[in-house]
């Protein structure tokens, strides 16, 4: 039990430390970052070095990895404030927890902070669909959303 | 309340679509034959060749304004964004090791428009002799200073000169051929203005930095002009110098203003020579209404306090930078800069806090192709983190003779020009913050500061590794200026 709480302290810390926005603009679509609200983070957090650079979604951030060569550490909002989905790029492969899936149901890129998002599981991702009204979606794992992100548009 | 002022008038901006030709005019414009002038003499000509990069990079910017004019004068429109942008290209990516002589490489522009070609030349010097002076290694800053105030009224004394005034951007840039050009010609427009970045944010690079530590920094602003600022077709406006190199233009006003004039003067040639349906005599008469309506001599006896809003001779400026004209939208002290929105020049640029008044002045952060003033070394630090790519800190330290010049690489990780640098960063109110996060010369002067400042007694001294892992994150004191771009209407972006 004590593990939990340290744990769970050291999670919040460490979170707290990578939320760095600046409410600027987004390196990659150039629209407004999305802050986090009381019921939901919005910000991501690409990691490179001792760089913290916040994108406005996920499908932003794999759009734009190119421009970095070496190591990634993303910290992508889930379904729980405070509690980011870490995904990470070592030698130019993506990784993330077991479970997590992702929705990118964008149609306008201005929407992209809703639906360009992690969850750590699918139970989180269903309920977040179903509490939106969104429809034909479909939860992508982590290779078939950098698939669906790096494909040439048409 | 200057925007509003400034809504109303430019909603009603009804200017002559082809004004008369003053009766004013200087006589020397409507001269036949050149008149080649020199360099004030001087043992720091040519000090721009201590970075050989930079220099070389300068003298390719005269071969692509001359080409472009050439092809304009010619009556090559057509071929502007192809053939003329790629024999430009070429030249820009093997830049010349000398300066070239822009009127051998456009000799049709120069019999058609010689006038032109004297203010531009004449300017143009001004600009190199600037360069020259800031990089020569054999004068301390103090010279240097009492040199540029004296190359400005070199500059000044001949009839080509143009004014040192602020002027109203938005006026300038409201004619009714303005804009012609940038949307025409996008790509060449991109090459002009990435000239233009790379000829304003130089002057912050060099003012007051030591001479060994002018060329690393273009290591940085090298690579962003010849990868990224020279195709930029994104760019609202024309790069102004107090937006990219604020200390320089802050501390000499006239030379800021007369570079900015001088690169509205080359959009408004553009315009005017891209115009179509102008006869000949029309185009003439147009270039050299645009020469006057900058020249020195056409506001002999104005000043700064010459304020007729959006005219000829508005001559406002923003109350925390004289060294640069009022530009659209602009309120007080607020501006909008292309690749940072809305910001306020009197305050940090990332924590909101009024800039300080007295030393330390705080620090600027070049990144991303912009440059801001920060309060602190911790604000500065944040926000190149913030930011993809390389960046450059530049700082005050204890002594007001030793500049922090910092250079990072991709990641964030820092090289300073200061081996012993040591910072003091006890993180706390960020009103405050110029006192607590602060950069010293070495460990003895950290030491006397925290004597003279019991409050931060105990603090430990950081080295630069240890400081450069340190993020403080989203200052609370932030507030985004949340307006819409002014150069586009009804979006946001």
């Amino acid at each position: 039990m004590k593990f939990q709480t340290l744990f769970v302290t050291a999670l919040c810390f460490s979170v707290a430390s990578v939320t760095i926005a600046h409410e600027g603009d987004c390196p990659f679509c150039k629209l407004k970052l999305v802050q986090n609200t009381a019921e939901q983070d919005n910000e991501v957090v690409l990691r490179f070095g001792n760089k913290k650079i916040e994108y406005r979604c996920i499908f932003c951030v794999f759009k734009d990895q190119k421009r970095y060569k070496g190591d990634l550490v993303v910290y992508a909002p889930s379904e729980k404030v405070g509690e980011p989905v870490i995904l990470k790029r070592t030698e130019g492969k993506w990784t993330g927890p077991d479970g997590v899936v992702f929705l990118n149901s964008f149609k306008k890129h201005v929407d992209c902070a809703a639906l360009s998002r992690a969850f750590s599981n699918s139970a989180a991702y269903d309920a977040y669909v179903k509490k939106n009204d969104l429809k034909d979606t479909k939860a992508l794992t982590l290779v078939e959303f950098i698939d669906f992100v790096v494909k040439p548009a048409k | 309340m200057i925007a509003l002022l400034s809504l109303v008038l430019s909603a009603g901006f009804s200017q002559d679509p082809l004004p008369p030709v003053p009766p004013d005019l200087p006589s020397w414009i409507r001269a036949k034959g050149m008149d080649e002038l020199y360099y004030k003499s001087a043992p720091y000509n040519w000090s721009i060749n201590r970075i050989p990069k930079f220099a070389r990079d300068m003298y390719a910017t005269g071969v692509g304004h001359a080409m472009a004019y050439e092809a304009l004068a010619s009556g090559r429109e057509a071929e502007l964004e192809t053939t003329t942008f790629e024999r430009i290209n070429r030249i820009l990516k093997n830049p010349p090791r000398l300066p070239v002589d822009e009127m051998a490489l456009s000799p049709t522009f120069v019999r058609k428009y010689g006038y032109l070609e004297k203010v531009f030349d004449w300017a143009h010097t001004l600009h190199f002799q600037t360069i020259d002076v800031l990089a020569y290694p054999g004068w301390n800053d103090a010279r240097k200073e009492q040199e540029l105030e004296e190359l400005w009224s070199f500059y000044q004394s001949e009839p080509y000169a143009l004014t040192g005034l602020p002027m109203n951007m938005e006026y300038l840039d409201s004619l009714s051929y303005s804009k012609n050009f940038r949307h025409r010609y996008p790509k060449l427009n991109g090459l002009f203005w990435g000239y233009h970045w790379l000829q304003t944010v130089n002057y912050d690079m060099l003012y007051r930095v030591p001479t060994a530590d002018q060329a690393p920094q273009y290591e940085v602003i090298g690579d962003r002009y010849r990868d990224v600022e020279l195709y930029n077709e994104t760019r609202d406006f024309m790069p102004m110098t107090a937006e990219l190199s604020p200390r320089f233009a802050k501390r000499f006003p006239q030379l800021a203003n007369a570079f900015d004039n001088l690169h509205m003067l080359h959009d408004n040639v553009n315009d005017i020579l891209s115009q179509p349906g102008l006869t000949d005599l029309q185009r003439e008469q147009q270039l050299q209404i645009a020469i006057y309506r900058v020249l020195d001599s056409t506001h002999q006896g104005e000043s700064e306090d010459t304020i007729r809003p959006n005219s000829l001779h508005d001559h406002r400026h923003p109350p925390s930078m004289p060294g640069m004209g009022m530009m659209v939208g602009s309120d007080e002290d607020e501006m909008y800069m292309s690749g940072m929105g809305w910001m306020n020049m009197s305050e940090c640029g990332h924590c909101s806090v009024p800039m300080p008044e007295e030393e330390p002045w705080g620090a600027t952060v070049t990144a991303d192709g912009w440059t801001m003033s920060v309060r602190c070394l911790m604000c500065a630090r944040d926000m190149a983190s913030e930011t993809p790519g390389r960046a450059i800190i530049r700082a005050a330290t204890e002594d007001s003779k030793k500049l922090l010049i910092l250079v990072s690489d991709d990641e964030g990780n820092w090289t300073s020009n200061i081996s012993n640098v040591v910072f003091l960063e006890k993180f706390g109110e960020h009103p405050d913050c110029s006192g607590w996060s602060r950069a010293f010369t070495n460990d003895s002067a950290l030491n006397q500061y925290l004597v003279a400042n019991p409050e931060y007694a105990g603090m430990p001294g950081l080295n630069l590794s240890a400081w450069s892992k340190l993020n403080q994150g989203k200052p609370d004191t932030y507030r985004r200026i949340d307006r819409p771009n002014p150069y586009k209407r009804g979006g946001d972006k």
